[in-house]
């Protein structure tokens, strides 16, 4: 195995991307080990994906620097490889040749390799099918074919089993873990699935407004069983951790008081009261349901933390002791 | 009384049965869907063999056949049917890869869409056979107006077609195959060409239509060959035969030309699942 078929190593510093006011990724600075399994997770809108483009190419940072193995990232992009949220295939072409996309060389050595990195992922036997003719998994186990032909030295996997049902989720973690510890790339998946990035990581980050608010490695045992009590006790502290607004330092995000609470007969209106450092004083008022207002120990004079969200003022109920808060779903409306 | 209940049962039993085979003969050999035209033939043929309508007015359905038989031993016929298909094919091929390549390039660049875009659009408006005393005019009675004509209801079709099959292909393919490594002519060839094809033989299909209908028209104003001249001579002769047979002529070349430009889309789409069953 020569120098090539190495994991890059990547190094972030500084990284920013805005998109017009908004900075999606914010001064992110981190390193993945080379042969790294890393699992990015974050509510959505978060920045994750975003991460990930500047990763692949597909999107220029701002500022800051993104290398590989101490060069610009730029010069090793044809190393890297991603996997969508959707395979992306073309309809138009064959599994075989969907796999060769991309490959240079004589038909009869593109063919075999397409068949090679077919038979990886088990589908062989389907390589002069259509697309059209595979199931969802199956597609995306193309897709993991054709990105492994180009045999990548950083596979971004951009949150690649979101649409599958929990079964065929559980082989393709599978499937990716035997593949990544045979090439030994570096690997970065994005997901909102904790309990994925549990079993896959060796390092979690949780990224939030742009920013790795946790860097949790991941010491268990592979192949990761779900049941493991270690394994559940780690999935419920990132849980938790994503669960918990981060109280400081935020440009969103105000602490207040409650001045006001008044109820309707399915709707209540808490006013709060906001006292900037300088000591200017504003109001904002958020709407919850009754029965989610009932939930928490929620009355005129509690101090809460406000957080401005594009389309909706969001409250969370401020613990004074470690200085964290948890929020009241109020985003979650849908939910009846 | 018994026995004769049960004879009534068997032959309802029987004729049944008959109208059951009758119709799978009619629907397992295909043969359903021509059992209206035959029925039409053969009541015309009735009705002007029986002199109930006169020869002036429509010739008898075989008279149209003896014409045909007659024209095609002379030879004439496949003159004209020669002279026609080659100024719709000409046509064809000249609007249509004027039209195919302004799809892509209006397609593919937001400046030329800019610069052409609306300038086809207006002219797309002026129905092309209106054009006709100008075309004279400007080309005389010879070959070239009548090319000129074709091409020109050849052209907007295609290229509407192949604009919007440009700019229908999925950004989310086109941003795979370059981060897969494609660039220039084999991102086109390999993702954007073939995501528009689907659209473009629509275009083909539509186009095909225009060739025709535009070369029935040109044909007429004067010419010295085509079908269209082989229908206007007779008209001078009174030969109501041989303009139904010209007609009929049209329509065959018209449906010919639609099979050709279905059996292309079976075989470039199929990996389409909607062009498979067709």
């Amino acid at each position: 195995m020569g120098i090539r078929d190495k994991g890059l190593e990547i190094r972030l510093d500084a990284v920013q991307r805005r998109f017009g006011e908004r900075i999606v990724i914010d001064g992110l600075t981190t390193r993945f080990d080379a042969g790294e399994f890393i699992t990015i997770v974050g509510r959505s809108g978060c920045g994750k994906s975003t991460l990930l483009r500047l990763l692949a190419g597909l999107d220029a940072a701002q500022g800051g620097q993104l290398d590989a193995d101490g060069r610009p990232l730029k010069e090793a992009i044809d190393d890297v490889r991603i996997m969508y949220q959707d395979a992306r295939l073309l309809p138009w072409r064959s599994v075989v040749n969907n796999v060769a996309l991309g490959l240079a060389g004589k038909r009869d050595t593109v063919r075999a390799l397409a068949l090679e990195a077919l038979s990886q992922v088990g589908l062989v036997d389907r390589a002069d099918e259509w697309p059209g003719n595979l199931s969802g998994g199956q597609r995306q186990r193309v897709a993991l074919a054709r990105a492994l032909v180009h045999r990548p030295r950083l596979l971004l996997l951009d949150e690649p089993l979101g649409a599958l049902d929990a079964l065929t989720r559980i082989e393709m973690h599978r499937l990716i873990e035997r593949i990544w510890r045979e090439h030994r790339f570096t690997a970065v998946l994005v997901t909102h699935d904790v309990s994925e990035a549990v079993v896959l990581a060796d390092r979690i980050l949780l990224i939030e407004d742009g920013r790795i608010v946790l860097d949790q490695s991941v010491e268990l045992a592979r192949p990761r069983a779900r049941g493991d009590a270690a394994f559940a006790r780690l999935e419920g502290q990132v849980l938790d951790r994503l669960l918990t607004v981060r109280t400081l330092e935020q440009r969103n995000q105000i602490r207040g008081r409650v001045s006001a609470i008044r109820t309707g007969d399915v709707l209540a209106e808490v006013e709060v009261e906001i006292t900037d450092h300088e000591g200017r004083r504003d109001k904002v008022i958020s709407t919850l349901t009754l029965r989610n207002l009932r939930e928490h120990a929620l009355e005129v004079g509690s101090e809460v933390l406000t957080v401005f969200k594009p389309n909706d003022v969001a409250l969370a109920l401020v613990d004074v002791d470690d200085n964290t808060a948890t929020p009241l779903r109020t985003g979650e409306r849908a939910v009846a | 009384m018994h026995e004769t209940a049960i004879s009534w049962q068997r032959t309802a039993i029987s004729w049944q049965r008959l109208k059951t085979g009758i119709r799978q003969r009619l629907r397992g050999h295909g043969a359903l869907p021509w059992l209206v035209p035959v029925l039409i033939l053969t009541v015309w043929q009735v009705t002007v063999q029986a002199g109930w309508l006169s020869t002036r007015i429509l010739p008898a359905p075989w008279a149209v056949v003896a014409a045909g038989w007659e024209l095609l031993l002379s030879g004439e016929l496949l003159e004209h049917l020669g002279a026609s298909t080659a100024r719709a094919a000409s046509g064809f091929v000249i609007g249509g890869g004027i039209g195919f390549f302004f799809g892509l390039i209006n397609g593919g660049y937001r400046l030329a869409e800019n610069l052409f875009d609306t300038t086809l659009q207006m002219v797309r408006n002026v129905p092309h056979l209106a054009l006709i005393p100008l075309v004279i005019l400007w080309f005389g009675i010879g070959e070239e107006g009548k090319l000129f004509l074709v091409a020109l209801g050849v052209f907007f079709p295609i290229y509407l077609n192949t604009f919007h099959g440009i700019r229908s292909v999925s950004p989310d393919l086109i941003e795979m195959g370059r981060s897969y490594g494609l660039r220039g002519w084999a991102l086109f060839r390999q993702v954007i060409l073939p995501g528009a094809l689907p659209n473009i033989l629509v275009g083909v299909r539509y186009a095909l239509g225009f060739t025709w209908l535009t070369l029935i028209v040109a044909e007429t104003i004067s010419a010295t060959s085509g079908i269209g001249y082989m229908a206007m001579n007779a008209r001078e002769f009174l030969q109501t035969d041989v303009v139904v047979l010209a007609i009929l002529l049209y329509a065959a070349l018209g449906k010919a030309a639609d099979m050709v430009a279905r059996a292309l889309e079976r075989r470039w789409l199929r990996w389409n699942k909607s062009f498979l069953a067709a």
